[in-house]
């Protein structure tokens, strides 16, 4: 096969208007693969919607994504992502995408251009929406008549190529369609490391041409007129590509991360049945954080557990809660239908248990365990207060509420404890077995129960 | 769990977009893939998470994104053209209040529809459902070797209350499949991209950058991929899209049931409302009243030959489901001519046993 036979098939009917822009392109395109003598199969030709999208079908042996709207080039990307962590890679995605597909678009364009995926992307520019009628574009110059600006457009034109020079991008060209330029600098951009984008004006003949009055030349002046240049290249090879990146990243030493394993002890926890329990309080007192040590000593001591945690969407201010089940079996209903324990250190923790129902599912048997600092009296349950907050670290007085709780009712053994502490940064470890012993004491001394 | 399963499932890929309760598999995916020879990434949009999930299924690597109810309504286009395409992939969508942005710390079961229903032409998306951490694992793995086999886009349909609880999981009864991976094509002479042994078959895959020409389009196509109008070869590969789903449903059919066989009614629930189903299951048994349970797992296609079996001699059907108008039971409505069909819905919080109790001796008493 020649080489001219690998790429636009010489036999080939092009698809396009008379004098469309597009068949020049088609034709340049195949021109500077030719040159670049790329072997078909390390090509992938992914074309976007619009006339520009028929372009696949014209190149037999390259590979070919015909893809949506404006999402080609994010469909490249895809591609060459998976291709730099591949061997053996190479691959070149190359995207056919028209102004108007560049336009929805264009978040990929400047993603790919943050990324600097080795991918070209060849932006045909004719000024509008062709295959749809001739609608306006972002891309249509001030005063030029579309289907849907009949009077002339008058909102400016986006610079595509500045645009992505500010997302970083290394390669930005652009041309006119039938500039004897044009192969060359579509080499130029396959052939570059990294993210490359030519813009190639071009005109529609069924819409552009029969609506304003254009040739060739007065293209080029509309182009100047925008204060675009033409023919020139910018380069930036400095930047690493994705893919020196990639390797650059994986080659470096990364700090291991070992999975916290719980141990399961000997030590077995004294529960017969299953126990549901609301740790609440406010959000950055570590009120999530105790709950899950409490499940860990748990799952150390051979229960099951379930944590759910709730806080505004904030995550830093107002409330912070726990919902806990524990019990000896596998557990189904992670709800809290009738809480068993209601453990309280702060306003804000105890208001939330107001505001979503859980004070108002408490029984007579239920344990409400509330700060001193806390004025509510709660309708029914049995309510002990101990003076956590005063006593112990605000941040630490959940896990003091859980210590004071667990005093009276010692379903876990101390092991548990000690094995999941061990388990804690050294930092924290004082710190929450301190915690745990303030509520232990106050709970021994019995102080202030109602 | 969910993204442990993908993992062990065999995925290289994952691009995520923040979004609550999502945003844990995001982040598990970032710090583990890498450590299995695999690519994570952020993505500046839901658009753009699923197009590289399929551009890099489309080079041969198992991928994966994870999103809510708002980022899969912006991912339906890419979605269908990877339904179109006939591209593996794996969508885990992680429930939360709707509709709109709705509320991003609250659990539903509110997506069924969205889900399920979100092709032009109607076409059969499968959907797995986990109701716990071990099912999100497990499911993972089914979904990862449904979209392989099927080539076709897969829904784990997760929840907030089902993704965000922390829960005791014993890894080594983790019942794992054995791994699937796509037909490879292998025949270079006269290989059709979108020609299948018969009509309800799956045809072999090339990927890009092989030494096979890959051929993709989203747009109607013919077994060559050629696009083409008029062609009942066009509408031969559409309607091959629907049957290589069907004829496979029931060897998809995933449940859990806990039949009765002399019970005068069923119960019927999936994801994390069964949970609270099999625990009001259990209290109405103590009761004394004769009862049939049947969680589903794999949502669609409905596994019919269950749904009878389990439906078989009852003469009320209750569904329960985090949702307002009974989305599921819409669904299944279709298979249970004859039976008295009563929801059991709610929507803010999660359902209780208790009140799924209260509903079923609300009508059987």
């Amino acid at each position: 096969m020649t080489p001219q036979a690998l790429y636009l098939s010489p036999t080939a009917k092009l698809p396009y208007c008379r004098g469309c822009g597009h068949s020049l392109v088609v034709r340049q395109l195949s021109r500077a693969l030719e040159h670049l003598g790329l072997p078909p199969r390390s090509v992938v030709l992914t074309t976007d919607i619009g006339c520009v999208g028929l372009a696949d079908s014209l190149f037999p042996y390259l590979h070919t994504v015909h893809t949506t709207h404006g999402r080609s080039t994010a469909f490249a990307t895809g591609m060459a992502l998976a291709d730099a962590i591949l061997e053996p890679q190479g691959l070149k995605p190359i995207v056919m995408i028209g102004d108007g597909g560049a336009m929805i678009g264009l978040l990929h364009l400047v993603h790919a251009a943050q990324l600097n995926v080795d991918v070209t992307v060849l932006v045909h520019n004719n000024f509008m929406f062709g295959m749809t009628g001739g609608q306006h574009s972002a891309l249509s110059p001030l005063n030029w008549v579309t289907a849907t600006t009949p009077d002339g457009n008058w909102t400016p034109p986006l610079d595509l190529l500045s645009l992505l020079r500010t997302a970083h991008a290394t390669f930005l060209a652009r041309q006119l369609a039938t500039s004897q330029e044009l192969a060359g600098t579509i080499a130029r951009a396959i052939d570059f490391p990294g993210f490359s984008v030519v813009e190639i004006v071009e005109l529609c003949t069924a819409y552009g041409t029969r609506w304003n009055q254009v040739s060739g030349a007065s293209l080029q002046e509309i182009i100047l007129r925008q204060g675009y240049t033409l023919g020139a290249v910018e380069t930036e090879r400095e930047r690493p590509t994705f893919r020196e990146l990639y390797r650059h990243e994986m080659e470096s030493p990364r700090p291991k991360r070992a999975k916290p394993g719980v141990p399961r002890l000997n030590a077995p926890a004294k529960l017969a049945d299953e126990i549901r329990l609301v740790v609440a309080g406010t959000a950055g007192e570590r009120v999530q954080s105790a709950a899950a040590l409490l499940c860990r000593a748990a799952l150390a001591a051979g229960l099951y557990s379930t944590q759910k945690n709730d806080n505004p969407v904030t995550q830093g201010s107002g409330f912070s809660l726990s919902e806990i089940c524990l019990s000896p079996k596998p557990i189904e209903y992670t709800g809290m239908e009738n809480p068993d324990v209601v453990l309280v250190v702060s306003e804000d923790g105890w208001k939330e248990l107001q505001a979503n129902g859980t004070v108002a599912l408490c029984r007579e048997e239920t344990l409400l365990l509330l700060d001193a600092q806390i004025d509510a009296i709660p309708p029914t349950g049995r309510v002990v207060r101990l003076p956590l907050r005063r006593q112990a670290n605000p941040k630490r007085a959940a896990l003091s509420a859980i210590g004071a709780w667990l005093e009276k009712n010692p379903l876990l053994p101390a092991e548990a404890w000690e094995a999941v502490l061990a388990l804690e940064p050294a930092e924290r470890r004082a710190e929450s077995a301190a915690a745990l012993d303030i509520g232990r004491r106050l709970a021994g001394e019995g102080v202030a129960s109602s | 769990m969910l993204a442990e399963g993908a993992l062990a499932a065999g995925c290289r890929f994952f691009a995520g977009y923040p979004i609550t309760p999502a945003s844990e598999i995001y982040e598990v995916m970032m710090r583990e893939l890498p450590a299995h020879g695999g690519l994570a990434l952020s993505a500046p949009d839901e658009i753009s998470s699923l197009c590289y999930c399929v551009g890099a299924s489309l080079r041969g690597l198992k991928a994966m994104t994870a999103t809510s109810g708002p980022g899969w309504a912006l991912m339906i286009e890419t979605a269908q053209y990877a339904l179109m395409t006939e591209t593996p992939v794996v969508v885990a969508l992680v429930q939360r209040l709707g509709p709109s942005t709705g509320g991003a710390t609250q659990g539903a079961q509110g997506d069924i529809g969205l889900a399920e229903f979100a092709t032009s032409g109607g076409y059969t998306l499968p959907v797995f459902s986990p109701s716990n951490a071990t099912e999100s694992f497990e499911l993972a793995v089914h979904a990862f070797n449904w979209s392989e086999r099927l080539r076709t886009l897969v829904l784990l349909l997760s929840d907030k209350e089902v993704g965000m609880t922390s829960e005791v999981v014993d890894e080594e009864a983790l019942q794992i499949p054995r791994l699937v991976n796509r037909k490879m094509a292998t025949a270079k002479a006269d290989y059709a991209p979108y020609a299948a042994q018969e009509p309800e078959s799956v045809p072999a895959f090339a990927e890009v950058g092989g030494e096979i020409k890959a051929t993709v389009t989203g747009s109607a196509h013919d077994a060559q991929g050629r696009l083409r109008k008029n062609s009942p070869q066009v509408i031969d590969v559409l309607q091959r899209l629907q049957r290589k789903i069907e004829a496979h449903a029931e060897e998809m059919a995933l449940v859990r049931p806990d039949l009765d066989t002399d019970a005068r009614c069923l119960l019927i629930s999936y994801g994390v409302t069964a949970r609270a189903a099999r625990q009001a299951v259990s209290k109405l048994r103590t009761d004394g009243r004769r009862i049939s349970f049947l969680q589903i797992q794999s949502l669609f296609p409905v596994p019919r030959k269950w749904l009878d079996g389990a439906a078989a001699g009852v003469e009320v059907v209750f569904v329960a489901e985090e949702n307002l108008t009974g989305q599921y039971r819409a669904a299944l409505t279709p298979y249970l001519s004859g039976k008295q069909i009563h929801g059991i819905n709610r929507i803010g919080s999660q359902i209780s046993p208790g009140e799924i109790a209260r509903a079923v001796e609300g009508v059987m008493a």
